[in-house]
This record gives structure tokens, C-alpha cells and sequence, in this order.
């Protein structure tokens, strides 16, 4: 069993002009101790698919069908009372910007010690020294000072290290980054990852890792789910997306000749994906993907594809999962 | 903090002076003699010369017969020194003339702010918790009409309800004619009074402030951090009033100080219509008398007031958001 798992989940958003199918049928599954990233552009539903989880979705967001199975319980069907107790405590998460995530108006000491002092029952004095262990253990200097201060006065570094901070403040077992380093510049980047994947050795927390950045889920994933127009469209090892791509779905292949490589020769442009990610309220009949897809053929525009598994560990939802298949398939 | 503190506090004294001189200039400039106004004009028809001397006394008691400097800085010494002129229309000083209007208007006023924050700080909360929710549409709905009915309509409204069609309250004054209870019998007889000049007072001014704390709470709920609050696992109940109520404060601060000080300036139109015997029905009569001892002092008690009222206002700028630095 799974620590977490995502089945057939569907999350729709209610809006003047009809209901959005932000997530439609997305499984995954989060192992103890490994990283799942899933990737995606904005709009791919790898956010909304997250923050079902904790039922932190906005106002008109509702989850439609599905389960959300955590350590076999399904969070879709726990009373509220039970998720407060989950949040922060046994999943928590961490925002993308982290300028904005924390409350102007309190200190650092006060937004710490609030989640210790919602799911532990701890004295003033050792909930102190608590937060002075948690600063240190996400390397931040004279935490004594810092636990002082209000989130203005520091870095934006320094606040996502406080919200890593706050996030595993109580130990929890899944850690859920939505985008943790997006707004940061690349050393601060590089900086919070090594920090991330230390925490994680040394406490075996899964980590759901959410990011658009291929390049930083190289570094951090164990496996990789890329999602598309609110599905998977390619789940794999991150070997086997990164490796000989024998096999591999059209828009994850997209996605990596998009990326720019140190042995690119100079002048050479970079591949890009034609078009824009179709309006959710005006999806494509057929594959959802074929409208851009250059080896796309009339049978891909009339025939929804399924995510099959093509290898072990590996499934793919494309009609012609094989590489080389589709390239001849384009020449004739 | 206290050097800003000191500084702000000499810059009101600077404002202080430079209005006055305004203030007293623009009021010599006004056509009228005070003087005149003190005298019982029907002598100058039968004894000219008996009302010559009694205009030239009256002039040389007012001060009216030096140069203006002089006027004016005997003016400000007195006014410095608590002596507030004398009321050429009561004839009598003007801090003992104004005593009572100012604290009716001041009992009225505070008692309304207290109704005001008291139900609009919860009920924009709650509409906007329960954005787009049945109870919020009629809320939003009833605010607009409030705010858009002038006070004088409520009046009218609230008299025919509650004075003609079901007699509970009295119309006009703040105490029963001829009334001499002390003790809890005078406020009971004052409270009965003040009710529907209150009603009418709050009922006006429920409108815009509830709209006012609904958008400052709807802005603050959008917020990130509320989601970070959320995902802490921090019940509903202390994100809202806790995290999110904390920053709404922030731009609420700004119509509470604005109110500290309108509690003591009247209105004319409710006073006038219930015949309360407040601040704003006097110096409206002071203006149109002519009695600008009373107007002057009055004048210049409200620059006093609207300048500790923005001090104020920023140091509590200064003690709900820690990002405000006072420099």
C-alpha cells in the first residue's frame, strides 16, 4: 500500500461560464520516503490536483469523484474535524511564494509555534526551544533574533526556509511543494533543494513535488508523473523520462527539447510546443494534446487514448507511445 | 518613537497658529459688527446719541476699537490661557454656553459609534465569509439602500414607526419638559430620548462602513497567507479572526480615528429634527447670529481635534501593521 494515492480523482471548479474539469480522472501515488514530481504547464491541474488532498481549494473548487487514500483512509470522506488534524501535522505543504505565504502582521515566533500549539500539546518554554531547533534545522542564522522578527524584514530565502520550517515543524509524513523554488533566484534555488532532499534522507518524509522546471526534477524526483489539461498524459521513473526515451509521450518529449543543454551548439534554436494550453471550458475532441502534437494523425483528433502501461512502472496516454514508430509514421 | 512623537506634537502647534490667524482674518473679514448685534436696537430710534455710547462701550469691551494684531493676539492669549471668549448672543462665556450641547452631542455620538463597530465590524466579516451567500446579497442590498437614503428620509421613516404608528419613544429633546429626576431616572428619561435620534444616527452610517469592513475582509481572505494559515491545520474560526481579521484591521483603523473625531462635531439635520440640543444646531445659529466668539472657539477646537485625531491615527497605523515605521 501506499503512504498516498491519488484514484481517478476529479476536481471541478464551479464558474459563471460552466464547470471546469481542473483535474479529470488523475491517479498517482506517493511512496514513503521518495519523491513524486509532477510536472506540468500552468493550468495542467498539478497544482489543483495537490491541494485537493487538504481540501485547501478555492471557494468554488469541489471535488467531484475520486479517492484521496492517505495511509488507507480516504480524505475525500473524513469529517472537517479530521482534516485540521492532518494538515500541518501529517501532510504539509509548502506555497510558491514564499513573499506572500507568510502573515505580515505576526512574527516569525508567533506563525511557528502556532502549529506546534494546534497538534501537540507543548509548554511555552519547550514550544521556545522548539522553534529555535526548527530555524536551525532549515540552517538559518541567529534564529533567536529571527524568531523576532516580522516576515518583512527578511529574505525571500529566508521565509521559504521558514516555511519549510513551519511545514515540518511536526514531523509530518508527506511533505507536499507546490513550486517551492519558482520564485526564488537559482542559488537561493539550489540552496532550498539541497536543504529539501537532506530533510527528507534524514526524516523519510514523501515529498509530492510540484514544479513546470524539468531540470529541478531531475534533481529531486524519484518518479515523475507530467501532467496535461487536467490528466497524466506520461508516469514513469525519472530514469526512464530522462533516459533513452524509446518510448515517451509527445508533450513530455516537447517539454525536454524545450530545455536548453550545454552541449547545444550555438545558433541552434531550442524546440518549442506550438500553440497554448486549450481553454478548459473548450477542450479538443480526441486527444487533448493533438491540436499541438506534430506527429498527431486524424485518429488522434476522433479517438480519446487511455494511460496505458507500456513497461513496468511506465504508462503512457498516446496512441503511438513509440518513438521511433511516430517519426517514420510522420515521414510517410 | 518618542522623538516622532515630539515632532509630530510641534508640528501641530505650528498648524495650530497658522490656522488661527486664517481662521480669525477670514472671520474679521466677514461683514456683521458684533457689537451692533449685542445692542437692543430700538434705542437707536429714540436716543441716537445714549445708543452712540453704548455701541462705542460695547466695541471697547469687545476689543473692537484696536488694531487687529493687538485683537488678535489678546485673542489667542485668552484662547491659550482657557478663556474662550464670551457669546454675544447668550451673553455669556462660551465655555459655559457650550457645556451642555457639546456633551449631549458627545453622549449621542459615542453611543452610535459604539452600535456602529459593534455590528458592522461582525456583519462585514460575515458577509464576506459568506460571500455571494442569500445572507450577504440581502445584506449588500440593504446597505445600498441605507447609504443611499438621506438621514433625513431614516428620520422621518423611524418617526412614523416608532413614535406615531406605535408611540414608544418621544420625538424631540433630551429630557421630558420640565423633568427633575436624578440618578438612574434621568439616564432612563435620557436613554428614552436619545433612542431615535440614535437609530436614526447609526442606521445612517451602518450602510457604508459594513461595505467598508466586507471589502477590507474580502481582500485579506484572497490572501496566501490565509491559505498557509489553512494548511497549518488552524481551525476556520481562528484563520478568520485571528490571521485574516488582524490585516483587515489595518485599513478600518483609518475610519475609526476619522469617527474619534466627528464624535464631537453635531449634526445639524438630526439635531434640528429631534430638537436635541446638540453641537451643531448651536454653532449653526452661532454662524447665522453672527456670535463668532462661539464659532471661532469652536472652529479652533476642531483643528485641535483633527490633528491629534491623524497623530493618532498613525500611531494606530503604527500598532496594528508592523511593517508601518514611524520616521
Amino acid at each position: 500500500m501506499s503512504l498516498l494515492e491519488l484514484v481517478d480523482l476529479h476536481t471541478y471548479f464551479r464558474t459563471k461560464r460552466g464547470v471546469v474539469k481542473a483535474v479529470n480522472g488523475v491517479s498517482y501515488r506517493v511512496e514513503a520516503g521518495k519523491t513524486l514530481g509532477v510536472v506540468g504547464e500552468s493550468g495542467s491541474g498539478k497544482s489543483v490536483s495537490a491541494m485537493s488532498i487538504l481540501r485547501l481549494l478555492d471557494g468554488n473548487g469541489y471535488i467531484h469523484s475520486g479517492k484521496i487514500l492517505f495511509e488507507g483512509r480516504d480524505l475525500t470522506k473524513i469529517p472537517m474535524n479530521e482534516m485540521y488534524a492532518i494538515r500541518g501535522n501529517e501532510i504539509s505543504v509548502i506555497f510558491q511564494e514564499p513573499m506572500t505565504s507568510l502573515n505580515p502582521v505576526f512574527t516569525i515566533q508567533r506563525q511557528l509555534q502556532e502549529v506546534y500549539r494546534t497538534h501537540q500539546r507543548v509548554s511555552k518554554k519547550a514550544a521556545e526551544e522548539k522553534a529555535v531547533q526548527s530555524l536551525q534545522d532549515v540552517r538559518i542564522p541567529n534564529p533567536e533574533t529571527v524568531l523576532r522578527q516580522y516576515p518583512h524584514q527578511l529574505s525571500g530565502g529566508m521565509r521559504q526556509r521558514i516555511m519549510i520550517a513551519m511545514a515540518l515543524a511536526c514531523e509530518p509524513r508527506v511533505l507536499i511543494a507546490d513550486e517551492p523554488t519558482t520564485a526564488l533566484d537559482v542559488t537561493i534555488q539550489a540552496q532550498i533543494l539541497n536543504l529539501m532532499r537532506d530533510l527528507q534522507t534524514q526524516r523519510g518524509t514523501a515529498i509530492l513535488f510540484i514544479t513546470h522546471d524539468l531540470g529541478v526534477i531531475r534533481e529531486m524526483a524519484d518518479s515523475v508523473a507530467v501532467m496535461y489539461c487536467g490528466e497524466v498524459v506520461e508516469m514513469a521513473p525519472v530514469a526512464k523520462i530522462f533516459g533513452d526515451r524509446v518510448i515517451s509521450h509527445p508533450y513530455t518529449e516537447g517539454l525536454l527539447e524545450s530545455i536548453p543543454r550545454l552541449d547545444t551548439e550555438p545558433g541552434v534554436r531550442l524546440e518549442a510546443i506550438p500553440g497554448s494550453v486549450p481553454h478548459p471550458l473548450n477542450l479538443p475532441k480526441g486527444c487533448k494534446f493533438a491540436p499541438r502534437c506534430k506527429f498527431a494523425t486524424p485518429f488522434c483528433r476522433e479517438q480519446e487514448p487511455a494511460l496505458e502501461e507500456v513497461a513496468p512502472a511506465h504508462s503512457i496516454r498516446c496512441l503511438y507511445p513509440d518513438t521511433e514508430k511516430r517519426r517514420k509514421e510522420i515521414e510517410t | 518613537m518618542i522623538r516622532y512623537i515630539a515632532r509630530r506634537l510641534l508640528y501641530v502647534v505650528f498648524v495650530f497658529f497658522i490656522v488661527s490667524i486664517l481662521m480669525f482674518g477670514i472671520y474679521k473679514m466677514v461683514p456683521g459688527d458684533p457689537a451692533r448685534m449685542m445692542l437692543d436696537t430700538s434705542i437707536a430710534n429714540t436716543d441716537p446719541e445714549q445708543y452712540n455710547k453704548l455701541y462705542q462701550e460695547a466695541r471697547e469691551r469687545l476689543g473692537l476699537d484696536k488694531p487687529i494684531v493687538v485683537q488678535y493676539v489678546s485673542w489667542i492669549g485668552n484662547m491659550l490661557r482657557g478663556d474662550f471668549g464670551y457669546s454675544s448672543q447668550y451673553r455669556m462665556p462660551v465655555i459655559d454656553m457650550v457645556k451642555t450641547p457639546m456633551k449631549n452631542t458627545i453622549l449621542l455620538n459615542l453611543a452610535s459609534l459604539v452600535l456602529v463597530f459593534g455590528i458592522t465590524i461582525p456583519l462585514g466579516i460575515v458577509t464576506a465569509v459568506k460571500q455571494y451567500s442569500v445572507f450577504d446579497t440581502v445584506v449588500q442590498v440593504g446597505t445600498v439602500v441605507g447609504y443611499s437614503l438621506p438621514a433625513f428620509i431614516i428620520s422621518l421613516v423611524c418617526i412614523f414607526f416608532f413614535a406615531v404608528k406605535f408611540p414608544i419613544f418621544p420625538i424631540s429633546g433630551v429630557n421630558t419638559a420640565g423633568f427633575t429626576g436624578t440618578g438612574w431616572a434621568k439616564v432612563l428619561d435620557t436613554a428614552k430620548h436619545m433612542a431615535l435620534p440614535l437609530l436614526v444616527m447609526t442606521l445612517s452610517s451602518l450602510g457604508g462602513i459594513t461595505r467598508y469592513v466586507r471589502a477590507a475582509m474580502i481582500d485579506v481572505l484572497r490572501m496566501e497567507y490565509i491559505r498557509t494559515a489553512r494548511a497549518k491545520g488552524l481551525r476556520e474560526k481562528v484563520v478568520i479572526y485571528s490571521h485574516a481579521f488582524r490585516n483587515a484591521l489595518i485599513p478600518v483603523v483609518t475610519i475609526v480615528t476619522g469617527w474619534f473625531v466627528g464624535v464631537f462635531g453635531g449634526s445639524v439635520v438630526i439635531e434640528s429634527i429631534f430638537m436635541w440640543n446638540g453641537i451643531g444646531n448651536v454653532l449653526f445659529t452661532a454662524l447665522k447670529q453672527q456670535d463668532f466668539a462661539v464659532v471661532l472657539a469652536m472652529q479652533m477646537f476642531y483643528v485641535v481635534l483633527t490633528l491629534a485625531g491623524n497623530l493618532i491615527m498613525d500611531l494606530g497605523y503604527c500598532l496594528v501593521d508592523p511593517r508601518v515605521k514611524l520616521e
